[in-house]
């Protein structure tokens, strides 16, 4: 009877132990199995995109892909998924490992070689080779690593000199063109009571990008890092900061913000993109314009915007690359961007359209890509370099816009480092 | 067959009366197997989601792992995370960063939590929809939370408006974008959102107190300092060492509201050890220095994990 019980009670136990990892088990798979949002969902009539745009103008673009992508292909369904900039890239490396991912990413194009490094796009070297409008794209747009191509841009983005035309009416100055013209202008407003220019200081990769034109105005250049050009620039900008043209809470911001602040009419110029002309068009409610960023012959602009490319666990490649090429890719598709958000198309057929020539607003883009347009990143950097010099020269720009550091300081750190990252 | 789990360790293993030992070892080897039987989803669980994760970055921590190589085989490369994030003079400025930060918020944390619980142990009306809003608080997401603050210490802030509107200063306090102050106004928000959980838990202690002692105490012509000073704190001091230890390790793995706030900057004037590995690791893609930094703070909240441990313990033998 003793022995009965206690095999009875050796049964109840299994049995309870086994229903609890069953449970547990079924908890967990619950929770790791991919969703149909958020990875490739192996269904071949769905492809899934993922993108970091928040603003309303740019969700519109990728809503309007999917409607013309569905409208062309019966039966199709795109799943536009957005996942934070900040975190992205570590989605993309990390899924990876799970063999997991999207079909479809729409990243920063300057990350391209971190990605491709990490496993997480696919090469789309053979779909690029057979596309029959490859040529109209200029090879700065086109992202490849040890011979693959990886990603390519169906549009450019650049930084331009907005301005607030009301205030400059009011102070009676014209837009400037140099550098000097620039300074004036900023003292001119200043003392007026109005704020002189909104800008991000944020200490990462897009305040990286938004130094650069500042620091190659005054000879700065990755090939041969050198400190007296970088110490001038940043003693231009802490002039700015010191006056009250630039207010040091840039520091906290990324690039929505600034342009936000200065749509709201008391600041005079905005360093900021084309992409912004959609929230211009809709919230700048006076007079405005751009002119190229005034930084001299030696000043560069990076050519940017976003990579488009495969996801190297894509459960549809080939929907994915119909997708590419009908949506950013195509005439169509630019002129969508083009107009949604001011992106100016990579095509050489839609560059050269009306709506881009004959806009006040992109022409100046146009211009500043045509003078200062530089490949981002720096081809100086080595590809396993680029996270790491971004960071570095964000963190620097950073700490000499919040008055953390001198700009002989700065300098110093700066080159010093850049030196270790560029040797790599 | 029941068995009542709740007895405690020695009554279990009170030895059987002689001549009814084989049946009553059977009996307590097979309750023993079931307690397991029950303690192995949860062993299973801890197994998978926490001690293979500290292994793997223990593993991350000694190896060259990068964008590149973290889908292949890991190369062992002892320490050298840990002397490369050292030389790369990151590491001790956001060392002593931590150590300012977990001391701002375990005070302010502490402080405040056990006055809010001393105003609030009152039971009325006012004190449970204020006790309702700090549980609100304490429950809202810390991003949501650092994005509201953000904006209420900006320059065209609330919180600037009203300092600029009376007249304390002219110009606007640059909380979020002047080194000196950065990572004090992290530091106050992070405590703003401890302040409520500490409140609930030093409340719980102060209801504790039998209501004859106070009217004892006021009979004897106690002040409301005096009951504070000589009946509450002494009554509260068990549960201040938990919630120490507990605010303590909080304030040493915040991560969000700096992310949110100020992502480390100016400069790098607010990157704390956790945020340090974040950038280490998802920034740079150097996943074997975000791993070793992630060690460094693993060892020091262990320290503070075994501290209270040790004064639970001490507390239960107590009570």
């Amino acid at each position: 009877m003793a022995v009965k019980s206690a095999r009875n009670s050796r049964i109840r136990a299994f049995s309870l132990a086994g229903g609890a990892i069953a449970v547990s088990a079924a908890l967990a798979l619950t929770g790791c199995t991919p969703t149909s949002s958020g990875g490739s969902a192996g269904d071949s009539d769905t492809i899934t995109v993922w993108h970091y745009f928040s603003d309303e103008n740019q969700v519109k673009v990728m809503t309007d892909y999917k409607d013309l992508f569905e409208k062309n292909n019966d039966g199709v369904t795109v799943e536009n998924v957005f996942v934070p900039y900040d975190q992205l890239n570590s989605k993309l490396i990390t899924a990876v490992g799970s063999k997991t991912g999207p079909d479809v990413v729409v990243f920063n194009g300057a990350d391209a070689s971190a990605l491709a490094l990490g496993g997480a796009l696919a090469p789309i070297t053979e779909q690029w080779g057979a596309f029959a409008d490859k040529n109209q794209f200029p090879e700065a747009v086109v992202h490849s690593l040890e011979d693959d191509v990886y990603a390519v841009q169906g549009y450019v983005n650049l930084l331009g000199l907005w301005y607030n035309q009301d205030i400059l009416d009011e102070v009676g100055v014209e837009p400037p063109t140099t550098m000097d013209e620039l300074n004036a202008a900023l003292a001119t407003v200043t003392a007026a009571g109005k704020s002189g220019i909104t800008l991000s200081g944020l200490p990462q990769s897009q305040g990286e990008w938004q130094a650069y034109p500042w620091l190659t105005s005054f000879g700065f250049n990755y090939d041969k890092p050198e400190a007296a050009p970088l110490e001038d620039a940043f003693t231009m900008i802490q002039s700015w900061t010191g006056s009250g043209s630039l207010t040091r809470e840039a520091v906290t911001w990324d690039q929505t913000v600034p342009f936000q602040t200065w749509a709201a009419g008391n600041v005079a110029f905005a360093q900021n993109g084309n992409w912004q002309l959609g929230t211009a068009r809709s919230d700048a409610d006076f007079k405005y314009g751009v002119v190229p960023l005034p930084v001299g012959d030696s000043g560069k602009v990076y050519l940017g915007g976003e990579g488009q490319s495969i996801g190297a666990f894509s459960a549809n490649p080939e929907l994915a690359w119909d997708y590419l090429e009908q949506t950013y890719f195509s005439e169509e598709g630019q002129a969508i961007a083009l107009s949604g958000v001011g992106s100016i198309p990579s095509r050489l057929d839609a560059a050269s359209a009306p709506e881009v020539t004959e806009d006040p607003i992109l022409a100046a883009f146009a211009q500043s890509l045509e003078q200062n347009g530089a490949n981002y990143p720096s081809p100086a950097v080595p590809a396993v370099s680029i996270a790491d010099q971004q960071l570095v020269v964000g963190q620097i720009w950073s700490a000499v816009i919040g008055g953390q550091m001198t700009p002989a300081e700065a300098a110093t750190k700066l080159v010093t480092d850049l030196e270790q990252l560029l040797a790599q | 067959m029941s068995t009542d789990l709740t007895v405690s360790g020695p009554a279990r293993r009170t030895p059987a009366p002689p001549g009814r030992a084989p049946r009553s070892g059977a009996r307590w080897h097979a309750a023993k197997r079931k307690r397991l039987a029950f303690a192995l989803p949860a062993g299973i669980f801890l197994l998978v989601f926490s001690f293979f994760p500290l292994a793997q970055l223990a593993r991350m921590s000694v190896s060259d792992v990068t964008a590149r190589t973290l889908n292949q085989p890991w190369e062992f490369v002892g320490v050298d995370n840990f002397v490369g994030s050292a030389a790369q003079g990151s590491l001790f400025p956001t060392l002593g960063n931590t150590i300012a930060f977990v001391l701002i918020v375990t005070i302010i944390g502490l402080v405040g939590g056990l006055a809010a619980a001393i105003l609030l142990s009152t039971s009325n009306l006012l004190s449970a929809f204020v006790l309702g809003l700090m549980v609100f608080i304490w429950a809202l997401p810390p991003v949501v939370n650092g994005s509201v603050w953000k904006f209420l210490l900006g320059d065209a802030g609330l919180i600037n408006s009203v300092i600029t509107g009376v007249g304390l200063t002219q110009d606007a306090v640059p909380f979020l974008y002047d080194d000196r102050f950065a990572l004090l106004s992290v530091a106050i928000v992070n405590s703003w959102a401890v302040v409520p959980f500490n409140a609930l838990v030093f409340r719980a202690g102060i209801l504790g107190i039998p209501a004859e002692t106070f009217e004892a105490a006021r009979i004897d012509g106690a002040s409301r300092w005096q009951e504070i000073r000589y009946m509450i704190i002494p009554a509260v001091r068990p549960t201040t060492l938990v919630l120490a230890v507990l605010t303590i390790v909080y304030a040493f793995r915040s991560f969000d509201f700096i992310f949110v706030m100020t992502y480390g900057g100016p400069g790098v004037s607010t990157n704390t050890l956790p945020f340090l590995s974040y950038l280490q690791a998802f920034v740079r893609f150097d996943f074997g220095m975000g791993a070793a930094t992630a060690v460094i703070s693993v060892l020091l909240v262990l320290v503070l994990a075994v501290i209270y441990a040790r004064s639970v313990r001490a507390e239960e033998a107590n009570s």
